[in-house]
């Protein structure tokens, strides 16, 4: 597994393709997070910032291989659902990684106080807070990308359609394991309460586990 | 244990026609074994199923030999130099990062590639990206080694070269099961032959083994008049000439040959099995 998880992120990172979500990602922190706005309000936000991506990296890393190269790296890894799972841990190790510095970033630049700036507001749980709400977030993206791309939705155009959508969706629909983390850090910015959405976390991996079960399990009937 | 499809069925989608249906194939140890058919037939279908690519709709395929799989047409679009993708290969096939490298080198070198091993993949042409193909199927030492129409696209040299490599690796206890329009391709090795008819796999008696023998004679010579059924022959640049002749007869043709009225020199006899030098 390590072997097929160095080749798919040299081939990310060799492809360049990784550049447009990346720079989407800091596109959206720039907007949104400004130097002194309320901490656990910009943490939410780049939390959210993070499923769109998340989901469009693990789009990439599932379609960056051409069809044959793709039929030889599954039989090289004794079969597709290795092969398949390696692209979806890949892209999800990358957006983690990407929301580890984003999070980093945003509690060194915010304002560690409420809202109405009353109350101090303790670094370290913020920063837990922002983790955990980063990880929900790139789970519930990651589980997004691997249902809107191959092997479960071929088309291109109905590809990106679904991701776009899905990701809005996601973010705005009540009992959305991202929303309600994202909530939960933008009323804690009114309170002063740092949250740990664990529940949220649960739920979001529960979600991220069927999706990949789904798409590794299409894998080897879909060549 | 060998990959044994048992009463496998292939078909896309719910309600698809049957591409493959109740196919039954033992893929034993030191086998060679053709698969033939027409275009469209479901022969690269039967290959992903045997390579582990594809899962059946219907049955069930036994068996899990460590596999390698080169397909008729590789893609250079993959942002790697040759040797980089080969290790890449050679690691996720579970070799050391060391040994990867060095069996690349060897097999680049074997293929007439060695040149290229440091070159981007993009910039490879057709046949030596599937040369690429071959060397990482090879470098794996696979018990279980799928060939599609792998020789299509290479040279000459090239093509003789995996000929060697695939009866090397029928002779060292791994099974080959390939696909090739070539009909005579390692016709003196295939241990056995199959097609795909309709839906379902069929075997093809096996052709006799067959002799070559290459002989020469002052220019002018004419050929003996009694050359043995089913003897072929070809006469090179060199004058000298190649006869190909099922194994039961070479004896005849090697007597008519030597008792003929022109002075024939015996080059070399061999059987027709690897190569066809």
């Amino acid at each position: 597994m390590t072997a097929l998880l160095g080749y798919h992120t040299a081939l990310l990172l060799r492809s360049q393709r990784w550049l447009p979500p990346v720079v989407l990602y800091g596109a959206l922190l720039a907007v949104g997070v400004g130097m002194g706005d309320p901490l656990l309000d910009s943490l939410g936000y780049a939390a959210a910032a993070l499923l769109p991506v998340a989901a469009w990296l693990v789009r990439i890393c599932a379609t960056q291989e051409p069809y044959a190269a793709r039929h030889v790296t599954a039989t090289a890894a004794g079969g597709p659902v290795r092969a398949q799972l390696a692209v979806l841990v890949t892209a999800l190790a990358a957006a983690g990684l990407l929301g580890a510095v984003g999070t980093v970033l945003t509690v060194l630049l915010g304002d560690a106080r409420t809202t109405d700036r009353t109350a101090a507001i303790p670094l370290p749980g913020a920063l837990a807070s922002g983790l955990l709400a980063a990880a929900v977030c790139a789970l519930t993206g990651a589980a997004l990308g691997a249902l809107c791309t191959w092997p479960v939705l071929t088309g291109r155009g109905w590809s990106l359609a679904a991701l776009s959508l899905g990701a809005l969706l996601l973010l705005v629909t009540a009992g959305s394991p991202a929303r309600t983390a994202v909530s939960a850090l933008i009323s804690g910015s009114r309170t002063g309460d740092t949250p740990l959405s664990l529940l949220p976390l649960a739920a979001a991996a529960a979600v991220a586990t069927a999706a990949a079960a789904l798409s590794c399990g299409l894998s080897s009937r879909r060549t | 244990m060998p990959r044994t499809f048992h009463q496998v069925g292939r078909r896309y989608g719910l309600r698809g026609p049957w591409v493959l249906h109740a196919v039954g194939l033992a893929l034993s140890a030191g086998t060679l074994v053709r698969v033939g058919g027409v275009n469209g037939s479901g022969k690269s279908t039967l290959l992903r199923l045997a390579a582990g690519i594809d899962t059946p709709s219907a049955g069930r395929i036994e068996g899990r030999p460590r596999t390698a799989y080169v397909p008729e047409r590789f893609p250079p679009a993959l942002p790697f130099t040759a040797y980089g993708y080969l290790t890449h290969l050679g690691r996720i096939h579970g070799l050391s990062r060391r040994t990867a490298r060095l069996r690349a080198e060897h097999w680049l070198d074997r293929f007439g590639a060695g040149a290229y091993g440091d070159m981007p993949l993009s910039e490879l042409s057709k046949g030596t990206a599937q040369k690429i193909a071959v060397a990482q199927a090879l470098l794996a030492e696979p018990e279980l080694l799928v060939l599609d129409e792998a020789w299509t696209g290479l040279d000459a040299e090239a093509r003789d070269a995996l000929d060697d490599a695939v009866t090397e690796r029928v002779a060292g206890g791994a099974t080959v099961l390939f696909v090739d329009h070539d009909p005579g391709r390692l016709a003196g090795a295939v241990t056995a032959a199959y097609e795909v008819s309709g839906t379902s796999l069929v075997p093809v008696a096996q052709s006799a083994p067959r002799v070559r023998i290459d002989a020469q004679a002052p220019p002018g010579t004419k050929l003996p008049d009694a050359l043995p059924p089913e003897a072929t022959h070809e006469t090179d640049p060199s004058g000298t000439v190649r006869f190909s002749v099922p194994a039961a007869h070479s004896d005849a043709l090697l007597r008519a040959l030597l008792t003929a009225a022109g002075t024939w020199h015996i080059h070399r006899v061999h059987p027709l099995a690897a190569r066809e030098r």
